[in-house]
């Protein structure tokens, strides 16, 4: 068979997986279609309710990228202080990253000859 | 048919170099005839690229002299050593090569429209064709000097293209940056060939492989080429000009830089097994690579997560994909001195580290070309300022989607199948490997839905309303990668068994691939 991936431990069929999702995807339907059949398109059943408060144009209620995942940053400041510090746009830095890695290379190797 | 497949190699590097510089004169008389040329020519060398696989699977290695009588006269008479230029094309480059000609088609697709208002259109094609040529040679050569060559001929006209819109400062910024970072690696590179050279007077792969010594030179050697050619790449700590060059660069040109960087990786693996193969510190060189690796994983989607710019997401996103393959091929080569341990679990990590190329090579390209389109409808490339793309952009919404499931590992998508070979495999040779791809595959799914409810989700903004999808030629170009990552997922076992595997054995059979140009196994 062309679709069973052997992965060392076990196997991987997707075939397998997709007639599992489509039947789950049956039932899903199956119970929506038992769901309320009184809803009515473009009536105020269908609009936003803000506790009664007035409704924000689109563009301002639209959680925008910048807060989206703020306690995570928050929860990892101090690692990104450090990652975002070598990210200095600069491109005699990007270089000296390059030597500093290369000699560390080289110093390993050799390290690595002489225990030999 | 047979002298075709015969002469392939060569014309699979010639017919888009001839083409470059026949699209300028071309191009000034009629942008349909040059349009047309830079189709057809590339899907020419698709065809050439896929009968090549075909012949490789069934009769091995093919080799192919430049200016011997025979095509597989590797050795001129009265000499001992091979001298002239080789190109060796063997598992692993073809699968390089396939990967590269569906991937430099979709782009040249993609770019019919989105270039479209672009002036230097000539220029644009030329370059393009160039950097084709410079990928295949970089797969396809058996010598080390030709290895330098075409890496410069793919940087500069790289570089030229990141530049393409001179409008914009942070375009030239971005080309500047690339073009230090190629020409300082590109140097590396050439010192190490000098160091060989040097010592063992060849610059064949295959005849200096038999002959490698492992001197203090060599190490030395050995370390420029890796480091070098992993600074192309963007391994973490290397990482830091990626996102500058490749954020900038029109999305068709980003697509074609993250093969290029596969390229680069494919010369990495082609020095540690096939050049140093039997001579390396395998377990030492491996584990370097496995350590670069995790940071790259780690670094790369932590960045990911933290960027406002669509473009600079997907950078960071493609090198920290990159970490998983550099992790995969190097627990393979970690054990590489150990048979047992190697048919155990080693030759399937390498499998899963070099399905991982190919699985990136059709999701990452993808979500670049959508990262494009996003640009293309709002004209800008900060997410902030978008959002309810949806509505407008529908077939863009759908290709991104398989994109982000394909790239965070979501099952059944093909990206799911290269990590599953490789979680398991290296699990075997240390568990926190295998954790810290979970861990970075759940960050690159939480990552990629943020920039999907940015971009996409929500109400439709008034600043968007009127637009419509991208021209047609953009969404074919993204149904082409799409249908390739839907073809792999259907077949898995089919594309390992048929591509992967020769691929991971072309690495790991070091004899094979001296005795095609030697005809002798060291």
């Amino acid at each position: 068979m062309t679709s069973i991936l052997e992965s060392g431990y076990a196997f991987w069929n997707p075939i397998i997986w997709i007639i599992a999702f489509v039947v789950v995807m049956v039932i899903v339907y199956f119970f929506r279609r038992r769901g309320q059949k009184q809803y009515k398109k473009d009536t105020a059943q269908a609009r936003i309710f803000l506790c009664g408060e007035e409704v924000p144009e689109a563009g301002q209620r639209h959680i925008r990228v910048g807060n989206i995942y703020w306690g995570f940053f928050e929860t990892l400041k101090e690692y990104y202080n450090q990652v975002l510090r070598p990210h200095t746009g600069i491109i005699n830095d990007y270089i000296l990253w390059f030597v500093a890695v290369t000699a560390i290379s080289v110093i390993v190797l050799l390290i690595a000859g002489l225990a030999k | 048919m047979a002298a075709l497949i015969t002469h392939s190699p060569i014309l699979i590097i010639a017919i888009p170099l001839l083409a470059a510089f026949l699209t300028l004169p071309i191009g000034m008389a009629s942008k349909k005839a040059r349009n047309a040329l830079v189709i057809v020519s590339l899907t020419f060398v698709a065809f050439l690229v896929f009968a090549l696989a075909r012949d490789i699977s069934i009769n091995g290695i093919h080799i192919y002299t430049l200016g011997a009588t025979s095509p597989d006269l590797t050795t001129p008479t009265g000499f001992m050593v091979p001298v002239r230029i080789i190109l060796e094309v063997d598992g692993m480059s073809i699968l390089m090569g396939i990967i590269w000609s569906i991937v430099s088609l979709a782009a040249a697709i993609y770019s019919l429209s989105h270039i479209a208002s672009e002036t230097g259109q000539n220029r644009f094609y030329t370059l393009l064709l160039l950097m084709v040529t410079g990928g295949f040679g970089m797969m396809f050569t058996g010598d080390l000097f030709n290895l330098f060559v075409f890496l410069e001929i793919a940087s500069i006209s790289g570089a030229a293209l990141i530049a393409f819109r001179t409008r914009s400062a942070d375009t030239q910024e971005g080309g500047f940056k690339y073009i230090v970072v190629s020409a300082i690696a590109g140097l590396m590179v050439l010192f190490a060939i000098g160091l060989l050279y040097a010592q063992y007077n060849l610059l064949n792969i295959g005849a200096l492989a038999q002959v490698i010594q492992y001197t203090t030179l060599d190490k030395i050697a050995l370390a420029l080429l890796l480091i070098a050619f992993a600074m192309k790449t963007g391994m973490v700590p290397l990482h830091l000009w990626f996102p500058d060059a490749y954020s900038v660069a029109p999305a068709s040109i980003t697509g074609m830089l993250v093969i290029t960087s596969h390229a680069c990786m494919y010369a990495a693996f082609r020095v540690c097994f096939t050049l140093y193969g039997g001579v390396i510190d395998a377990p030492v060189v491996g584990w370097i690579l496995i350590v670069f690796g995790l940071l790259t994983m780690f670094v790369g989607v932590t960045m990911a997560v933290y960027q406002k710019d669509v473009m600079r997401f997907m950078s960071y996103h493609a090198i920290s994909q990159l970490g998983y393959m550099w992790v995969g091929v190097g627990v393979g080569l970690a054990v590489l001195g150990n048979p047992a341990l190697l048919a155990t679990y080693g030759r399937d990590a390498i499998s899963g580290g070099i399905f991982h190329i190919l699985n990136h090579a059709m999701y990452k390209p993808l979500l670049f070309f959508t990262g494009g389109a996003l640009f293309h409808y709002t004209g800008t490339r900060d997410l902030t300022k978008m959002g309810g793309l949806a509505h407008k952009m529908k077939w863009t919404t759908i290709l991104y989607i398989i994109g982000t499931l394909s790239i965070s590992g979501i099952p059944p998508l093909n990206g799911f199948s290269s990590k599953i070979l490789i979680y398991e495999s290296v699990f075997r040779f240390n568990p926190i490997l295998t954790i810290t791809g979970i861990i970075v595959s759940i960050l690159t799914l939480a990552s990629f839905t943020k920039a999907f409810h940015s971009a996409f989700m929500g109400a439709e903004l008034p600043e968007y309303k009127e637009g419509k999808e991208v021209p047609k030629s953009m969404i074919i170009a993204m149904m082409i990668l799409a249908a390739g990552i839907v073809f792999i997922t259907l077949f898995p076992s089919l594309i390992v068994d048929w591509a992967i595997h020769p691929a991971a054995d072309a690495l790991i059979d070091q004899g094979a691939y001296i005795n095609a140009v030697t005809g002798a196994v060291p």
